[in-house]
């Protein structure tokens, strides 16, 4: 589970931080907890809305691709600190991230009363219409005495306090997926017809045309040959890039966040490609490149959703059809701006086997079945969908499907099963 | 007369919370000076080790300290008051304690029928908290709902009923001004307590 931390405080030295961090430190395991910094955020005004500045937005992308939001807030004068009610002004204005988040408060202060006051106020700060969010119920965690709560590590001193921590965060996970629920079906709005655009969005040139790439090259005035284009570590002529594009022995495959398909690094013809596809499809939308194909569309629907949703960042399986001499494996990775807004995905197809291959000659080493395998041995770090997709090449391998030897099995896809 | 601080709870440039500060400093001129006060330059509340606090703040103070009362108009943003508000009232409570025993009265306009309610219930325990302990003038309250459409061209409340319970109120305010000062006995040692107060210590 993927949470996000806020501290309410912006002060350099926070006990409400220490004890985010400490969570973070602590839930290694059960949960993934990013601390987020508020300092920079300007002071609220309608006058001068800052929602589009790069420290709103990145605020608002990290909750937004976030399964649940702890806040941890001090007590000042009998409510939340001015900092923490700026940043969710901020959060309720023209942008809503924290509609529908599973949210839990805690807090810290100096005292045995531990903040209460300000917890009750965030409760009903967070229950507005404008923020919408969705608050663990009950559940207070009051951290009084602060001072002397913490050891020299940043690390709570009493058991019993970090067991009901513990247990309070427990029931936050499966809060957060219960209400994470609610939206399990958002996948199927993807739009794979690509009606939508985005601000690279070439208009005026059909996407489906076999000639998108000359005409749409046109209608921006690319530049091409040898004009230098400045990247964010080197400067490269374009001709430059495609050389070395066209020699990186791995099959690159560009898809925008309209999900429009429009780059792949040719580096080998369209037959020998593993994921195949064609210089007359650069330009189409990813309904074009699967014609027809119910089932698959589905699954890249749930690949991009998990994507662009910030579920996960990367998505792996491998192509089935594999034998003794290739496991082919899918790489789906989402793109983002510095500001962490989604900009599609980058998608690349590897066959495993020679490089496994090379290590076993150098290393004087054979691949021998391990007994004790799980089917799955090898997708198992990322998220995947019910079964592989490949979200650009018009004919799935599911098609071409060989039989598999049974010593690769250990290594092959959970499908194949 | 008596002389008011009147806190314009917001830093928009088009508050209707300001226009009905200045509705009141206009209707009732005769009966006190009312001077609106501007919270809209103050930087967001930070604590720091050296106790800072920005040269506005210290002004504001000075000012609450001189006046015989103080109005503040809140907004309701997110059902609370504007973390603008929040945070001057952070730094007016922060080494420095002006409200101490100030008879207070709180108003608010909001865009809804609610007229600012829940922002107002909040401001009222903020008020009370140790470093403010403010004298909220007590079972009061005035919500101006459906601020966009209560004025007229002239900066004046159009509905007579609202403007005869704000001129109540506003009656209710002075005779409680008044009453407060004859209640300042321990006024000396209510700012001696506060000044000492410390959330630093147990
Ligand atoms: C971030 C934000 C949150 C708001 N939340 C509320 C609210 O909870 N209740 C409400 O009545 N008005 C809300 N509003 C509208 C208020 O701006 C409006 O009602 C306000 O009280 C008008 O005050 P002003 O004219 O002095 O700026 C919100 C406005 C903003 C910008
Ligand atoms: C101006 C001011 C007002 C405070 N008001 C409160 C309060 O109302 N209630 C409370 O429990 N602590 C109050 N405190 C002390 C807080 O307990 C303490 O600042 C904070 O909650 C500790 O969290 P932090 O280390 O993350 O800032 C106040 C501190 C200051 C400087």
């Amino acid at each position: 589970m993927k949470l996000v931390g806020i501290a309410g405080s912006i002060a350099d030295q926070s006990y409400n931080r220490t004890l985010l961090n400490f969570m973070s430190k602590h839930c290694k395991g059960v949960a993934d907890i990013e601390v987020l910094d508020i300092n920079q955020v300007p002071m609220f005004s309608q006058d001068d809305d800052q929602t589009n500045s790069s420290v709103i937005q990145k605020l608002s992308n990290k909750i937004k691709s976030a399964d649940g939001v702890i806040i941890a807030t001090p007590e000042h004068n009998h409510t939340v600190p001015a900092a923490l009610k700026n940043v969710i002004e901020w959060l309720s204005y023209e942008i809503h991230p924290l509609d529908g988040k599973p949210v839990m408060i805690v807090g810290a202060s100096y005292h045995t009363q531990g903040s209460s006051r300000a917890q009750l106020h965030l409760r009903q700060i967070l229950e507005a219409p404008g923020v919408n969010a969705v608050v663990l119920p009950g559940n207070e965690f009051l951290l009084g005495n602060v001072k002397t709560a913490f050891d020299d590590n940043g690390d709570l001193k009493d058991q019993r306090t970090i067991d009901f921590l513990d247990t309070t965060l427990q029931k936050f996970i499966k809060f957060a997926k219960v209400i994470n629920m609610i939206d399990a079906d958002d996948y199927e709005k993807e739009d794979l017809s690509a009606t939508g655009k985005t601000d690279t969005t070439v208009e005026g040139v059909d996407m489906d045309d076999p000639d998108w790439l000359n005409k749409a090259a046109k209608k921006v005035n690319a530049v091409e040959g040898n004009t230098y284009v400045k990247l964010d570590s080197g400067l490269l002529t374009v001709n430059q890039l495609n050389y070395m594009l066209k020699t990186t022995p791995i099959e690159l495959t560009y898809v925008d966040e309209n999900n429009q398909f429009i780059y792949y690094n040719r580096f080998l013809p369209t037959e020998k490609m593993l994921a195949k596809r064609t210089p007359e499809q650069v330009g189409d939308s990813l309904t074009t490149v699967h014609p027809g194909k119910e089932r698959v569309i589905k699954h890249v629907k749930q690949v991009i959703h998990m994507l662009r949703s910030g579920k996960t960042d990367l998505v792996s399986m491998p192509v089935p059809g594999g034998d003794s001499d290739h496991h082919v494996m899918h790489y789906y990775k989402a793109m983002h701006d510095e500001e962490g807004n989604y900009k599609g995905v980058n998608e690349w197809a590897v066959d495993l086997k020679p490089i496994v291959n090379e290590y076993l000659k150098q290393t004087g080493q054979m691949l021998v079945p391990d007994p004790n395998a799980k089917v799955d041995a090898t997708s198992g770090a990322s998220k995947k969908p019910d079964a592989p997709v490949d979200a650009t090449a018009s004919a799935s391998k599911e098609e071409t499907e060989k039989e598999v030897k049974p010593e690769v099995d250990a290594t092959s896809s959970a499908s194949k099963h | 007369m008596n002389k008011f601080i009147a806190i314009v709870g917001s830093n928009s440039n088009k508050s209707t919370n300001r226009e009905l500060l200045k509705y009141m400093k206009k209707r009732f001129q005769s009966a006190a000076e009312i001077e609106l006060v501007e919270i809209k330059n103050l930087p967001i509340y930070k604590k720091s080790a050296d106790k800072y606090v920005p040269q506005e703040a210290l002004d504001i103070a000075n000012k609450i300290e001189a006046a015989d009362g103080v109005i503040i108009a809140t907004p309701e943003y997110d059902h609370s008051i504007p973390a603008v508000l929040s945070s001057a009232l952070a730094w007016l409570s922060y080494g420095i304690h002006p409200f101490v025993d100030k008879p207070v009265m709180i108003t608010g306009a909001s865009y809804g029928s609610l007229g600012s309610s829940r922002a107002q219930a909040q401001l009222r325990q903020i008020l009370d908290s140790p470093e403010l302990k403010a004298r909220i003038m007590p079972s009061s309250e005035f919500l101006l709902g459906h601020s966009l459409q209560a004025f007229d061209e002239n900066g004046d409340l159009k509905d007579e009923k609202i403007i005869k319970q704000l001129d109540g109120l506003f009656q209710d305010f002075l005779d409680f001004v008044n009453i407060s000062k004859q209640l300042n006995n321990a006024n000396e040692i209510n700012k001696q307590k506060a000044k000492e107060f410390s959330w630093d210590k147990d």
